[in-house]
C-alpha cells in the first residue's frame, strides 16, 4: 500500500462512511461528547477605526471587535484598507497592539507612592483619581512650586496627538519649560539637517519618498524608518523594489533594510559625511545635477562673498534681497527676497541666473562669485580617494555611485530618521537633502514628496502672507521653519511670560555662553540645563532657577535619554518636590514618579480632535475611535493637563483661550459643551467636548457636516480631502509654491547657520555651506586609525518587533517573537574575525564597557559576519529595569546605561555613538 | 532558487514511543511463535498460556504508553472503532490498533481452553468460579476448542500484522530517509521474532524448565541464530544505503555509526555477542543454559536500543 | 476547482514578523510557548565577505499530497476541495503521526494545559475548546469570506501573495508556470503549494 491513498477529501471520507453506513453513526457520539464540527457562531463582529500608536509612521488602523458570551473584544487589528498612507498593512507593532490594551501588566488606577518609599523603587499604593488629583495639590501648595519650575517632559506621541493642548498649556500656566523626546533623537538633530535645505520642519517630519516609482534608492544609516520598520515607507519601497529599483545600503551591519539591497556597503561608522561629500563634489564636477532646477529654485546661483575672517556671506542688495549674475553676462540682478523661483527680477525683467560668475566680478567692491562655487571650494580636497581612507569604502565605488545616483532619473536618497549617534549627523543630513535637491527630485514624481497636510498648511500660510485670507491660528497655519520658529520664539523668550524667564535650556544656554563655555545654540525642548537647574547651578538675572517638579506624559527618558543614570538622578533628587507620570504600562520611568496617572489605550480612545493623515502625500482628516469603554479606570491627556491647570494656575479659562488662541479650537464652544459632557461621563469630558467642537470646525472648513464626517470616518476611517496629483499641480513646492525656507528657494546655502554663525557659533557643525564635520569616538584619534582588539566602534538601530526601547517590548506576542529571535535581537553582534581572538562565541556573557566613560553593563554575544569588523552592534530596544513589565525584564542590554552625556551644540543632539567600547567575556553560554 | 537546509532529529517522538514499538513487536510475535509451536511442533499448554499472557500484557502496556502520550484521550475512540479501516486504510496507526486489539483478543480465545484445565490458574479463587462459569465452557467448547487452529491462525496473522506494522508506521514518514525506506519493516519484525524467541528461551529456560522441552528450545535457538544474522545483514545494507545517497540518510548515518550506544551496545552486545553465544549452543550444544539465558537476556535489550536509536537518528532537512 | 497557493518573494521580505503576529491574533495560536502556525527565519547566507542575511517565511505547504493526511489514524487531518489541509479538533487524538509525517515542520501542539492558559489570554473569543494538533489553515475563515489570509493582508513588503492555481489569470498562478517561483523539498512527492523566488540573483 503506498502511503498515498486517493481522493481523500472531506467528501470522500463521508462517502465512505456512507457505504459503511454504520461509520458516521458509530462516529456521531463521540463527536457530540464535544461541540459540533462548525466554529461556534461567530459572535457580533463589529469594525471600527483608528491610528496605530506605536510609531510616528502613524498607520490608519481597521480594528475588529466581537461580543461573544455578552463580552466585546477587540479580536483583530488589521491595516485599514481605504489608507492611501499604510495601504492596508500593518507592521508585527501594529498587529499586537491590541495586547497593549489587555496587557495584565497595565496601570490600573491611579498610584500613589507609598509614604517612606524612595523614588525608583515601584512602592506604589493604589488611589481614586481625586486621592491622586488632592496629593497633587497638596505638593502644588506645601512647596509652593512655581510655574517656572515645573518641566513638562512629552513622548512623541503627546507632540503627535496631543501638541494643540500641551503648548497652549505650557502658555496659560506659563511653563516654559517642554522636553519632548523626538528632538534631540530625531526631529530636531536629524530632520533639521534636511530642513536646513527644504524649509521643513515638523514633528516627525513631512517627507515622504515617492519610493514608488524611484529607478535608484540610496539608503545612508536607515533601517526601521524603512524596513524595520515604518509600514507607510515600506510599502511603496517593497513596490519600487518589485518595479527593479536599484537599491544602495549604507550600514555597518546589514540590517533588514540593508538586506534587501542589491548593494550592502559596509561602511564604517561616522564617516558617512565623508562619503556623502566626497559624492557631492563628485557630482558638481562632473555634472550630475539638473541645472536649470538649480538655477531657477535654488540658491545656488546667489552671489556670495568671503570678509576679511573668511565668513560667507550672501551678496546682499540695500533692502536685504539675493543677487544674481545671468549668465554668459555680468549684468547683476536683484531677486525677490522670498520666492520660488529665480526666473524675474525685482522690476519683473526675466532672468537667467548664472550657476557659476564671470571671473573677477564684483558686486558693491566685493568680489563675488555663486553659492555653487562657493560650494565647490569648500570642498576642496573631499575626493572619492579621501573619502576612501575613512569610510572603509573603495574610492572606485564611491565614484560609480555617485555617477549612477546623479544619471539615473528619478532617484532618491532616503532623508534619514533617526539623527542621534555623531555631531556630524545633522550636517549628513543636510548634504543628503543637498544631493537629492542636486537631481530636482523634490514634490516630484519618483522624488521626494511632502505631505499633503505640509502643503496643506504651507499653501494656507503663502496665501495669507500675500495677504488673500488672514493667517489663522500659528499652530494650524504654520508649516516649516517659520513653525519651529514660532516654537522657539514661545519658550526661548522671558518676556512670553509674566515671570519673565525663558525655558531653563535657554536661560542654561545663555550662562555657559557668557561664561564662556561650549553651549547650545539652539536647545529646542532638549534637556540641555535640566540637571544643573535641578542642582540648583542654574542661574537667571542672578536668581537660582531651580526645577522642582515633573509632568511626564508618554514618555520614558529613563529607557529614552542618555544616560539613564542622569535622569534617575534628577528625578530622584531630593529638591525636586513632585513628579508626576501619565502612561499606560509601568516604563522605567513611572518607576520614579511620586503619582502615576493611567491614561486610556490608544484603543479606548475617542481622540480630541481631527488629525491630518501623517506623511501621506493625499489630504485626508483621520481620527481615533475608540473600539471598546476603558477596561480600567483611566483618563484622557486632554483631561488631566485642564485638571493640572487648575492645579498650577487655577486658570481654566487661560488655558482654553490659549488653545483658540494657538489652535483656533473655540474657547466658548468647548466651555459649553464640556459643561454637558461633565454631567454624562465620568472621565474624558473635555476630550469628548474638544472632539465635537473640532468636528463641527472641520466640518466648516470642508463645507459640510459634523455628521456626515462622523458617518465618513465611521466607514471608512479617513476621509479623502485632496489627491496628491491635484495637490502637487497647485501646491508643489518650488515648483509652484516657494518653500518655506528663508528665501523661499532650495538652500545650499543655509542663512539660519549663516546668522548662528555671526552670532559666534564657529564650530564646523555652524557651516552654512556643506562641508566635513567629524565624528570623535576617540579624541584626537581619526577614525581609521586601527583599534585594541578588544575594542569596538558601537551602533545600535531599533528592532523590527518594539518601539524605541519602550513597553511594547512588554506585549506578550511581540516577546513571544522577540524570544524566537532572541540571540539575534537580544545580542550583541560581533564579526566572528573579532571574536574569535577575543575567545566570544554566540550565547557567551559579556562586560561592555564604554572606553572614554566607564559606563559599563552586560550583555550576550551573537556572532556574525553581518556586522562590520571594527564596529559592535546592539538592536536598542531592550533592558527595561522595572519588574512590574513582567515580559520585557532583564532581557537584553540598555543602551542608556553605555551612552555618555555628550551633546553637539546647534541642538543638543545626542552624540550617542561617539566613543568606542571594550568587550570582555565574563561568561561561558548558558 | 538556492535553498540551505537546517537538519534536525525530532523531539515529538521519543522513548515513550520507542518503548511502545518495542512492546507492540515482542508482544504480538510472542504470542504468534507459542501459538505455532503449540500448533504444530508439539502442543504445550503452558507454553501458550505464558506466551498468551506476557504478550497480551506487553501488548497492552506499549499500547499503554502511546495512549499516556495522546494529547486528547477522548479522542481514542476515533481509531478503537474498527470502521476506522474503512475510512483511513492508508494510516498504519489505525491497522496497528485494530491489529493490537483483535490479536488480543484471538490470544485469549486461543489460550481459553488451556486456562480452564491449568491447575495453577484453578488455584487462584475468582478466577476458579469464572473459569467454572457456564458461558465460560461453552464459549471454550463450542468454538476455541472447535475452531482452535482457526483461531491460532487469525491471531497469528494479527500478530505478524502488529510485528510488521511497527515497521510499517515509521516508513510512512517520508521526510527521513532512515525510516522511509523498504528496509524498516523487514528489519522491525525480524527484530520482533528474534526478541520473541529470546524471550521463551528465558520462559522455557527459567521458568518451565521441563528435559522433554529441549527440541523446541534447540529449535528457538537456531531460528534466533538464522534471525539475528538476517538482522546483521539487513543492518549492513542499511549502512550502506545510508552512507551515501540523500542528505538526510547522511546525517542519519553519522550520528548512529558514531554512538556507542548503538555500535558497542546495539550491534555489539544486542547482536553479535549473543550471536555468538548461541551459535556455540547450537554447534557444540549446550552445556547448562546459562550462556543461552545470557544471550536472550541481551538480544531482548538490544531490541530495545534498536528501536530507541531509530527513532532518535531520524534526521529531518529543514529548507531556509 | 479552485487549488490555493502561496508564492513567497524573498526579496521584499525584510524579516518584520507582521505575518506571525497577525497570525497567532488571527487565529489564536499558543503565543505564550513561543510557537507559530508561520515563522519567519533570519538567517546569514554566503560564504566570505560575500553575506547575505535572508528571511525566510515558512508555514504549511498545503501539500497536494500530504503525508501528514495519509498517516492520520482517527481521520483529524482532511483536505478540502481547494486543497487546504485542515486538523478537525474533534477528531484529533494527539498521537502526533502527523507531525513525524510532516517534512516542513509545521505543526504544533495544542494541550490541554494551552487551551486553559488560551482562555484566560484570547479571553471570551478563545474559539478552541479541546487539545489537538494545529497548523496553518491558510486561513480558510477569511478566504471564504473572500478575504486574504491574515499574513498575507498585512505583509508589509507585500512578499506574501495568495492565490489561486487554476486561475490562468491569477497573478500567483503565473508566477508558479513561470517557474520563477519554486517549491520545498519537491522531490520528497508532497505536491507543496507554497512557492518561493529566490533572492540570491540580487547580489553585487
Ligand atoms: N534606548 C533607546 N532610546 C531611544 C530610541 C531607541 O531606539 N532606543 N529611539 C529614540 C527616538 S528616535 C525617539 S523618537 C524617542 C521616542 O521616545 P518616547 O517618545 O519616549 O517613545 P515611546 O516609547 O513611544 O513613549 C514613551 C512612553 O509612552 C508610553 N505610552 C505608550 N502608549 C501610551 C498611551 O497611549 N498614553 C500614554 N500616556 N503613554 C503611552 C509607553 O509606555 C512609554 O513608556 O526615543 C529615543 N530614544
Ligand atoms: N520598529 C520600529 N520602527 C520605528 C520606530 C521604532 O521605535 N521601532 N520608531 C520610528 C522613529 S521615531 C524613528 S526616529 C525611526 C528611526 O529609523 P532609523 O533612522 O532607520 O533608525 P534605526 O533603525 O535606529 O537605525 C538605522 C540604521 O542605522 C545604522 N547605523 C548606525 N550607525 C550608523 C552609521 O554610522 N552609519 C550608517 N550608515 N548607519 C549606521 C544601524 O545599524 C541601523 O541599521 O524609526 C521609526 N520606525
Ligand atoms: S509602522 Fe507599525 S508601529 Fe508604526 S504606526 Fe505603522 S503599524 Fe504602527
Ligand atoms: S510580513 Fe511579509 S515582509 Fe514581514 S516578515 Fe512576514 S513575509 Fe516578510
Ligand atoms: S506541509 Fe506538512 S502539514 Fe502541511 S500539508 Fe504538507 S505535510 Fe501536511
Ligand atoms: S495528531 Fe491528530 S491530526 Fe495528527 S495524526 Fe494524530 S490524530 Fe491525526
Ligand atoms: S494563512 Fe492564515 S493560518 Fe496560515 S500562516 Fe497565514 S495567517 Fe496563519
Ligand atoms: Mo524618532
Amino acid at each position: 500500500m503506498t502511503w498515498r491513498f486517493p481522493g481523500l477529501t472531506r467528501r470522500a471520507f463521508l462517502k465512505a462512511g456512507g457505504y459503511g453506513g454504520a461509520g458516521l453513526t458509530l462516529l456521531k457520539p463521540i463527536s457530540l461528547l464535544g461541540k459540533q464540527h462548525s466554529d461556534p457562531p461567530d459572535g457580533e463582529e463589529e469594525i471600527s477605526h483608528s491610528i496605530c500608536n506605536f510609531c510616528s509612521s502613524l498607520c490608519n488602523l481597521r480594528v475588529t471587535s466581537r461580543t461573544r458570551n455578552g463580552v466585546k473584544r477587540i479580536v483583530k487589528l488589521d491595516g485599514n484598507p481605504h489608507s492611501t498612507l499604510n495601504r492596508g498593512k500593518i507592521c508585527a507593532r501594529g498587529q499586537s497592539g491590541l495586547r497593549q490594551t489587555y496587557d495584565p501588566d497595565r496601570l490600573k488606577t491611579p498610584l500613589i507612592r507609598i509614604e517612606g518609599s524612595k523614588r525608583g523603587e515601584w512602592a506604589f499604593r493604589q488611589a481614586t483619581w481625586e486621592e491622586a488629583w488632592q496629593y497633587i495639590a497638596d505638593r502644588q501648595q506645601q512647596a509652593e512650586i512655581k510655574p517656572y519650575e515645573w518641566t513638562m517632559v512629552g513622548g512623541w506621541t503627546s507632540c503627535v496627538f496631543y501638541m494643540n493642548w500641551a503648548v497652549p498649556f505650557a502658555m496659560a500656566n506659563e511653563v516654559p519649560n517642554i522636553i519632548a523626546s523626538p528632538m534631540q533623537h530625531c526631529v530636531t538633530t536629524g530632520h533639521l539637517g534636511t530642513d536646513m535645505v527644504t524649509g521643513n520642519f515638523n514633528i516627525h517630519d513631512e517627507v515622504l519618498p515617492d519610493y514608488d516609482n524611484a529607478k535608484y534608492i540610496l539608503f545612508i544609516a536607515n533601517n526601521a524608518s524603512i524596513g524595520a520598520v515604518s509600514t507607510c515607507r515600506m510599502v511603496r519601497f517593497a513596490t519600487g523594489r518589485k518595479r527593479g529599483a536599484k537599491v544602495v545600503a549604507l550600514d555597518p551591519r546589514c540590517s533588514e533594510t540593508a538586506s534587501k539591497a542589491d548593494e550592502w556597503l559596509s561602511i564604517r561608522p561616522g564617516t558617512d559625511l565623508d562619503f556623502m561629500l566626497a559624492m557631492l563634489k563628485e557630482m558638481m564636477e562632473q555634472g550630475y545635477y539638473d541645472a536649470l532646477f538649480l538655477k531657477r529654485h535654488s540658491n545656488m546661483p546667489f552671489l556670495i562673498y568671503k570678509d576679511e575672517e573668511g565668513e560667507w556671506h550672501l551678496a546682499l542688495d540695500a533692502e536685504g534681497r539675493p543677487q544674481v549674475v545671468a549668465e554668459g553676462s555680468r549684468e547683476v540682478h536683484v531677486l525677490p527676497a522670498y520666492s520660488n523661483h529665480n526666473e524675474s527680477d525685482i522690476d519683473g525683467q526675466p532672468v537667467n541666473a548664472a550657476l557659476t560668475a564671470p571671473e573677477g566680478l564684483e558686486v558693491d567692491g566685493k568680489a563675488v562669485v555663486t553659492v555653487f562655487q562657493a560650494q565647490l571650494a569648500e570642498l576642496d580636497g573631499f575626493t572619492p580617494e579621501w573619502a576612501a581612507k575613512t569610510t572603509g569604502i573603495e574610492a572606485e565605488t564611491i565614484r560609480r555611485i555617485a555617477f549612477e545616483f546623479g544619471t539615473t532619473r528619478p532617484a532618491i536618497v532616503d532623508p534619514g530618521w533617526h539623527g542621534a549617534r555623531f555631531q556630524n549627523m545633522m550636517m549628513l543630513r543636510r548634504v543628503q537633502a543637498m544631493i537629492q535637491m542636486l537631481t530636482g527630485g523634490i514634490d516630484k514624481k519618483g522624488g521626494w514628496i511632502m505631505s499633503g497636510e505640509f502643503h496643506h498648511k504651507a499653501a494656507r500660510m503663502i496665501h495669507a502672507q500675500r495677504g488673500e485670507h488672514e493667517a489663522g491660528p500659528p499652530m494650524v497655519s504654520l508649516a516649516g521653519m517659520p513653525f519651529a520658529k514660532f516654537v522657539i520664539g514661545a519658550v526661548s523668550k522671558g518676556e512670553n511670560f509674566s515671570h519673565g524667564r525663558p525655558g531653563w535650556a535657554w536661560a542654561f544656554s545663555a550662562q555657559e555662553a557668557a561664561a564662556g563655555r561650549e553651549h547650545v545654540a539652539l536647545p529646542v525642548m532638549a534637556d540641555t540645563g535640566l540637571k544643573e537647574s535641578v542642582e540648583g547651578k542654574l542661574e537667571f538675572n542672578g536668581e537660582p532657577y531651580k526645577t522642582r517638579a515633573f509632568l511626564i506624559n508618554a514618555a520614558n527618558p529613563v529607557r529614552h535619554y542618555y544616560p539613564d543614570q542622569r535622569w534617575k538622578d534628577i528625578l530622584g533628587h531630593q529638591d525636586v518636590e513632585l513628579v508626576i507620570a501619565v502612561d499606560v504600562l509601568p516604563a522605567d520611568t513611572t518607576a520614579w514618579a511620586d503619582v502615576i496617572l493611567p491614561n486610556s489605550s490608544y484603543l479606548e480612545r475617542d481622540e480630541p480632535t481631527l488629525y491630518g493623515n501623517g506623511v501621506n502625500h493625499d489630504l485626508a482628516v483621520t481620527t481615533r475611535y475608540a473600539a471598546i469603554d476603558p477596561l480600567y479606570d483611566t483618563e484622557e491627556i486632554t483631561d488631566i493637563l485642564l485638571r493640572m491647570t487648575r492645579i498650577i494656575s487655577g486658570n481654566e479659562a487661560k488655558f482654553l483661550e490659549w488653545v483658540e488662541k494657538l489652535t483656533g479650537l473655540s474657547a466658548a464652544a468647548v466651555e459649553e459643551r464640556y459643561a454637558k459632557k461633565r454631567e454624562e461621563m465620568e472621565h474624558g469630558a473635555f476630550a469628548a467636548a474638544c472632539r465635537e467642537v473640532s468636528f463641527a470646525e472641520t466640518a466648516r472648513r470642508l463645507h459640510t457636516t459634523p455628521e456626515a464626517i462622523d458617518s465618513e470616518l465611521r466607514v471608512k476611517g479617513v476621509m479623502m480631502e485632496e489627491e496628491r496629483e491635484h495637490i502637487l499641480a497647485h501646491a508643489g513646492m518650488p515648483w509652484k509654491l516657494p518653500l518655506p525656507s528663508e528665501s523661499g528657494r532650495v538652500e545650499f546655502f543655509s542663512p539660519l547657520f549663516h546668522m548662528l554663525r555671526s552670532g559666534g557659533a564657529k564650530q564646523p557643525n555652524f557651516s552654512p555651506l556643506a562641508t566635513r564635520v567629524v565624528a570623535e569616538c576617540r579624541p584626537g584619534t581619526p577614525m581609521d586609525k586601527p583599534l585594541q582588539t578588544d575594542e569596538f566602534y558601537f551602533t545600535y538601530g531599533k528592532t523590527p518587533t518594539v518601539s524605541y526601547a519602550s513597553t511594547n517590548s512588554n506585549n506578550p506576542v511581540l516577546a513571544a517573537i522577540n524570544k524566537f529571535r532572541e540571540p539575534i535581537y537580544a545580542g550583541v553582534w560581533i564579526h566572528p574575525d573579532r571574536a574569535e581572538p577575543l575567545g566570544i562565541q554566540t550565547g557567551d556573557s559579556l562586560k561592555l564597557t564604554n572606553t572614554a566613560t566607564g559606563q559599563s553593563t552586560g550583555g550576550t554575544a551573537y556572532i556574525t559576519r553581518m556586522v562590520r569588523r571594527d564596529t559592535l552592534f546592539i538592536y536598542s530596544s531592550f533592558g527595561s529595569e522595572n519588574k512590574a513589565l513582567t515580559r520585557a525584564y532583564g532581557i537584553g542590554t540598555a543602551t542608556s546605561k553605555l551612552i555618555p552625556y555628550r551633546v553637539e551644540p546647534v541642538v543638543a543632539g545626542f552624540r550617542s555613538q561617539e566613543f568606542t567600547l571594550k568587550v570582555s567575556k565574563t561568561g561561558g553560554a548558558a | 532558487m538556492d535553498i540551505n537546509m537546517t537538519f534536525a532529529t525530532q523531539e515529538i517522538w521519543t522513548w515513550w514511543i520507542a518503548v511502545y514499538l518495542y512492546l507492540g513487536g515482542l508482544g504480538a510475535a510472542t504470542l504468534v511463535v507459542t501459538f505455532l509451536t503449540d500448533m504444530y511442533l508439539k502442543p504445550h499448554r503452558d507454553l501458550v498460556l505464558w506466551g498468551a499472557f506476557s504478550g497480551i500484557v506487553m501488548l497492552g502496556l506499549g499500547s499503554l504508553m502511546l495512549f499516556i502520550h495522546l494529547l486528547d484521550h477522548r479522542a481514542v475512540l476515533n481509531v478503537l472503532n474498527p470502521l476506522v479501516l474503512i475510512r483511513h486504510p492508508h494510516a498504519w496507526i489505525a491497522w496497528g490498533t485494530q491489529f493490537i486489539i483483535w490479536m488480543m483478543w484471538w490470544g485469549l480465545f486461543y489460550a481459553l481452553p488451556y486456562m480452564i484445565d491449568s491447575p495453577q490458574l484453578n488455584r487462584i479463587p475468582l478466577l476458579r468460579r469464572l473459569l467454572k462459569a457456564g458461558f465460560i465452557a461453552k464459549l471454550s467448547g463450542r468454538c476455541c476448542l472447535r475452531f482452535h487452529k482457526t483461531i491460532g491462525w487469525l491471531a497469528t496473522i494479527n500478530g505478524i500484522g502488529v510485528a510488521v506494522y511497527t515497521g510499517l508506521l515509521l516508513q510512512s514518514f517520508p521526510a527521513v530517509a532512515l525510516w522511509h525506506n523498504p528496509g524498516v519493516p523487514l528489519l522491525f519484525t525480524v527484530s520482533a521474532f528474534s526478541t520473541a524467541m529470546a524471550f521463551l528461551l528465558l520462559i522455557l529456560g527459567i521458568v518451565i524448565k521441563r528435559e522433554e522441552d529441549r527440541p523446541i528450545r534447540v529449535f528457538y535457538e537456531r531460528t534466533d541464530v538464522m534471525l539475528i544474522a538476517a538482522e546483521l545483514v539487513i543492518l549492513f545494507s542499511f549502512f550502506h544505503y545510508m552512507s551515501a545517497g540523500s542528505e538526510s540518510a547522511m546525517h542519519s548515518a553519522k550520528l548512529l555509526w558514531s554512538d556507542m550506544g548503538w555500535l558497542i551496545g546495539f550491534i555489539g552486545f544486542g547482536l553479535i555477542v549473543p550471536f555468538f553465544l548461541e551459535l556455540r549452543c547450537v554447534l557444540r550444544g549446550s552445556r547448562g543454559h546459562a550462556p543461552v539465558m545470557l544471550a536472550a537476556v541481551l538480544v531482548l535489550f538490544g531490541g530495545y536500543l534498536l528501536r530507541h536509536y531509530f527513532l532518535a537518528a531520524g534526521v529531518y532537512a529543514f529548507p531556509w | 476547482m479552485t487549488r490555493y497557493a502561496m508564492v513567497i518573494d524573498l526579496n521584499t521580505c525584510v524579516g518584520c514578523n507582521a505575518c506571525m503576529a497577525a497570525c497567532a491574533m488571527e487565529n489564536q495560536t499558543p503565543v505564550w510557548k513561543n510557537e507559530w502556525r508561520t515563522y519567519v527565519h533570519d538567517q546569514e547566507i554566503g560564504t566570505g565577505e560575500d553575506v547575505l542575511r535572508r528571511f525566510f517565511p515558512r508555514l504549511c505547504n498545503h501539500c497536494d499530497n500530504p503525508p501528514c493526511l495519509s498517516v492520520c489514524p482517527t481521520g483529524a487531518t482532511y483536505k478540502l476541495d481547494n486543497g487546504i489541509v485542515k486538523v478537525d479538533e474533534d477528531l484529533c487524538m494527539g498521537c502526533r503521526a502527523c507531525a513525524m509525517a510532516c517534512p516542513y515542520d509545521a505543526r504544533m501542539e495544542v494541550t490541554w494545559d494551552d487551551v486553559e492558559k488560551g482562555k484566560a489570554f484570547y479571553g471570551s473569543d478563545y474559539r478552541r475548546e479541546r487539545p489537538s494538533m494545529d497548523k496553518c489553515t491558510f486561513c480558510d475563515h477569511r478566504v471564504e469570506k473572500g478575504q486574504k489570509p491574515a499574513c498575507v493582508e498585512t505583509c508589509v513588503g507585500s512578499a506574501r501573495m495568495f492565490g489561486d492555481l487554476h486561475d490562468p489569470n491569477d497573478p500567483v498562478a503565473q508566477l508558479v508556470a513561470s517557474g520563477v517561483a519554486r517549491p520545498l523539498l519537491p522531490h520528497l512527492g508532497t505536491k507543496p503549494n507554497i512557492y518561493y523566488i529566490g533572492d540570491v540573483k540580487r547580489r553585487g
